[in-house]
């Protein structure tokens, strides 16, 4: 206890960490505010400046930046109407028709506190389960990671694609693009058409960077001269009695964002969404209509959404399995860092879990104080012309791919994604699932043949375990129950059960 | 992306790529080790490039079953164009791609303020000192934040070695 607590606090009184988890929650703050630059883009580009700095360190400017990045959607979705990321969708819904009103001040103001009271409700959930859940995890087999693998994958590319069949298609091209290079168990070359480079596999931080940075950069292109609105900012800190008014439901909202951030596939967006819908049903009388500025409807996207950055590292901390597209891109970073989260993360290296534990609850801190200052320079630095971005963004992804191995063949990998990422997301296909396969593919690779050989190489009883084995069991009911649920049988029994939810599928 | 009734132009291409590819992908696979066994190296390969394969036979089977574009091969071009590829982003890409090759030659802070330079005065189009004094304030940002402080080793070119 007195080590988790010391380790906890490390960066707290080590003015170096201190400064780096400030800076990485400022960072955060504003490019993951700045339209166009989704919090995914911001942790992908950011983080791959760290690869060469001490694990202590990079780790405390990845809290910060994430913490900082979900936050900072909202301002934009507030001032701006376009939400800086997807997980504030449903905060523009309210913040903005509020600016509209002239109360811009007040929107941020509830935002950051709430969505700093939702950070800590997930900080808690992480410190208090993931250590149950870990331990847990030690007892799951080889075909339970590939199953979480599958799940993990289906989650991201079904929730958030056009269609199943480009979740699936997108996924499983994540999932060849790991395969690339000598397969660890028996040294053959898998893909390398008998090229050196290819041996060593493509880095999954150029896929990163350019699905991410630069194909994102590049549909913003088409969108160049959309002008910005100039909001007038007044009262930032936030009526008190608001704030007591609000803390049931922003409770209650941070509950449903640590869950739903804690099951893999699901991250910020949906559980900010689910919140907005929760709040929706529950307010009975609320002051404004919503959609007009309603501020319960603002409130729980918000609270939801930090309190989801804690939930999520518990499944990528515990299980080594990605919740959603940011933790795929830190799960990324922290093997490059020598990490291997997974159930053994807690038994090996305790103490890097509860100082990320600190970081967090550091970084939040920090989110309070950014958030309620210099929101008047903010609104200026939202105005940054698409014009000037394009370009840098191109630079700093090429300076940050190169950066990871001093590889100047991984600049064009990137490049390259980055204009297959265009045209996929051009066509309705999203580069989330791709990412999740690239990290996850070589375990699941690896899972599977261990699972395999564990069954003697029969396929009945490979089959077999995969029913006979509760944890297995109850994974396998899950994945084919998700696999069910994209058939036409799936939409009929979902109408049937949730047939008194018209307003779901609006928000 | 929205999606619609209608195919985006291009679409139906895109899916045939696709698929091509996702073929291509699995004889990959397969040659990897075959079928030889359940626990080779080319198994996992071909279970993915395999459902690649049926994805992309599904995604080709719904694209082609919805309404095409209006209008010959040059309207569906001239849209593809419009809409796919404008003007800016094929300029864009030349840029990158040009960036890119002057790279290993000039290396990377001279090829970067270049690239810059030509970038903000086609996109943003303002005067030429001020494209100038835009890309000499972020050159000078990124190379303090990433040389100095991160002490990331920046690519050197090999026409100027030593200066940049």
């Amino acid at each position: 206890m007195t080590d988790a607590l010391a380790n906890l606090s490390i960066s707290w009184f080590d003015p170096w960490l201190l400064f780096l988890t400030g800076a990485g929650t400022f960072a955060g703050i504003y490019v993951g505010a700045i339209p166009g630059l989704s919090v995914t883009m911001a942790v992908s580009i950011l983080i791959s400046f760290t690869f060469k700095w001490e694990v202590n360190e990079a780790l405390a400017l990845i809290a910060g930046i994430f913490m900082g990045g979900v936050y900072g959607g909202s301002r934009t979705a507030i001032l701006l109407n376009i939400p800086g990321a997807p997980s504030a969708i449903a905060t523009a819904l309210e913040g903005y028709p509020m600016a509209q009103r002239g109360e811009a001040g007040e929107a941020i103001g509830l935002t950051t506190v709430m969505s700093v009271f939702g950070g800590f409700i997930g900080i808690l959930a992480l410190a208090l389960f993931a250590p149950v859940i870990s331990s847990f995890a030690l007892q799951f087999n080889s075909r339970d990671y590939l199953l979480l693998g599958l799940i993990g994958i289906l989650l991201v590319g079904t929730l958030s694609g056009e269609s199943f069949a480009r979740g699936v298609f997108a996924g499983a091209l994540g999932v060849l693009i790991g395969m690339v290079g000598l397969d660890p168990m028996t040294a053959e070359g898998r893909f390398t058409f008998g090229s050196i480079t290819l041996m060593g596999g493509i880095p999954y931080v150029a896929a990163m960077i350019g699905f991410f940075g630069v194909a994102e950069a590049l549909v913003q292109l088409h969108s160049l001269h959309v002008p910005a609105i100039k909001q007038k900012v007044e009262r930032i800190i936030p009526h008190p009695a608001d704030v007591k008014r609000y803390f049931g439901l922003a409770m209650r909202a941070s509950g449903i964002g640590t869950i739903i951030g804690a099951l893999p596939g699901t991250g910020g967006d949906i559980a900010a969404l689910l919140a907005y819908d929760h709040a929706k049903r529950s307010t009975k009388r609320p002051e404004v209509p919503f959609g007009q500025g309603c501020k319960e409807g603002l409130v729980a996207p918000e609270a939801a959404n930090n309190a989801a950055v804690g939930g999520a590292f518990i499944p990528m901390l515990t299980l080594g399995i990605p919740g959603d597209a940011v933790t795929a891109v830190i799960i990324g970073a922290l093997f490059i860092h020598g990490l291997k989260p997974g159930p053994l993360l807690l038994v090996e290296t305790p103490h890097l879990f509860w100082f990320t534990v600190g970081n967090l609850v550091l970084a939040n801190i920090f989110l309070l104080i950014f958030g309620l200052t210099g929101i008047r320079l903010f609104a200026k630095i939202v105005e940054c012309p698409k014009a000037i971005l394009f370009p840098l963004i191109v630079v700093l992804s090429a300076v940050g791919t190169y950066a990871i191995q001093n590889n100047p063949a991984h600049i064009y990998w990137m490049l390259g994604f980055g204009v297959v990422g265009y045209f996929m997301k051009i066509y309705g296909f999203q580069v989330g699932p791709v990412i999740l396969g690239v990290i996850l593919g070589p375990m699941m690779d690896a899972n599977y043949r261990r699972a395999m050989i564990g069954a003697q190489s029969d396929i009945g009883l490979f089959l077999w375990d995969f029913v006979s084995h509760p944890i297995s069991l109850v994974l396998t009911v899950f994945f084919i129950f998700m696999l069910l649920s994209q058939t036409p049988l799936g939409p009929w029994a979902k109408a049937r059960l949730f047939a008194k939810r018209p307003d779901a599928a609006q928000v | 992306m929205q999606s619609g009734s209608s195919r985006r132009p291009g679409e139906l291409v895109f899916a045939v790529v696709l698929l091509a590819f996702s073929l291509a992908a699995f004889w990959q696979a397969y040659e990897i080790s075959g079928f030889s066994g359940l626990t080779t190296a080319g198994v996992f390969p071909m279970l993915a490039s395999g459902t690649m394969v049926l994805a992309a036979l599904v995604i080709l089977m719904r694209t082609a079953g919805r309404r095409g574009s209006e209008g010959g091969a040059a309207a569906l071009l001239g849209r593809f164009l419009r809409e796919v590829t404008p003007l800016r982003h094929a300029a864009m890409l030349a840029l990158i791609l040009v960036y890119l090759v002057a790279m290993p030659w000039l290396g990377f802070t001279a090829s970067s303020g270049c690239f810059l330079f030509v970038s903000f005065a086609y996109l943003w189009r303002r005067s030429f000192l001020v494209s100038l004094l835009l890309t000499a304030v972020s050159l000078g940002a990124i190379y303090v934040i990433f040389r100095v402080v991160f002490q990331v080793v920046l690519p050197q070119g090999s026409l100027l070695q030593g200066v940049f």
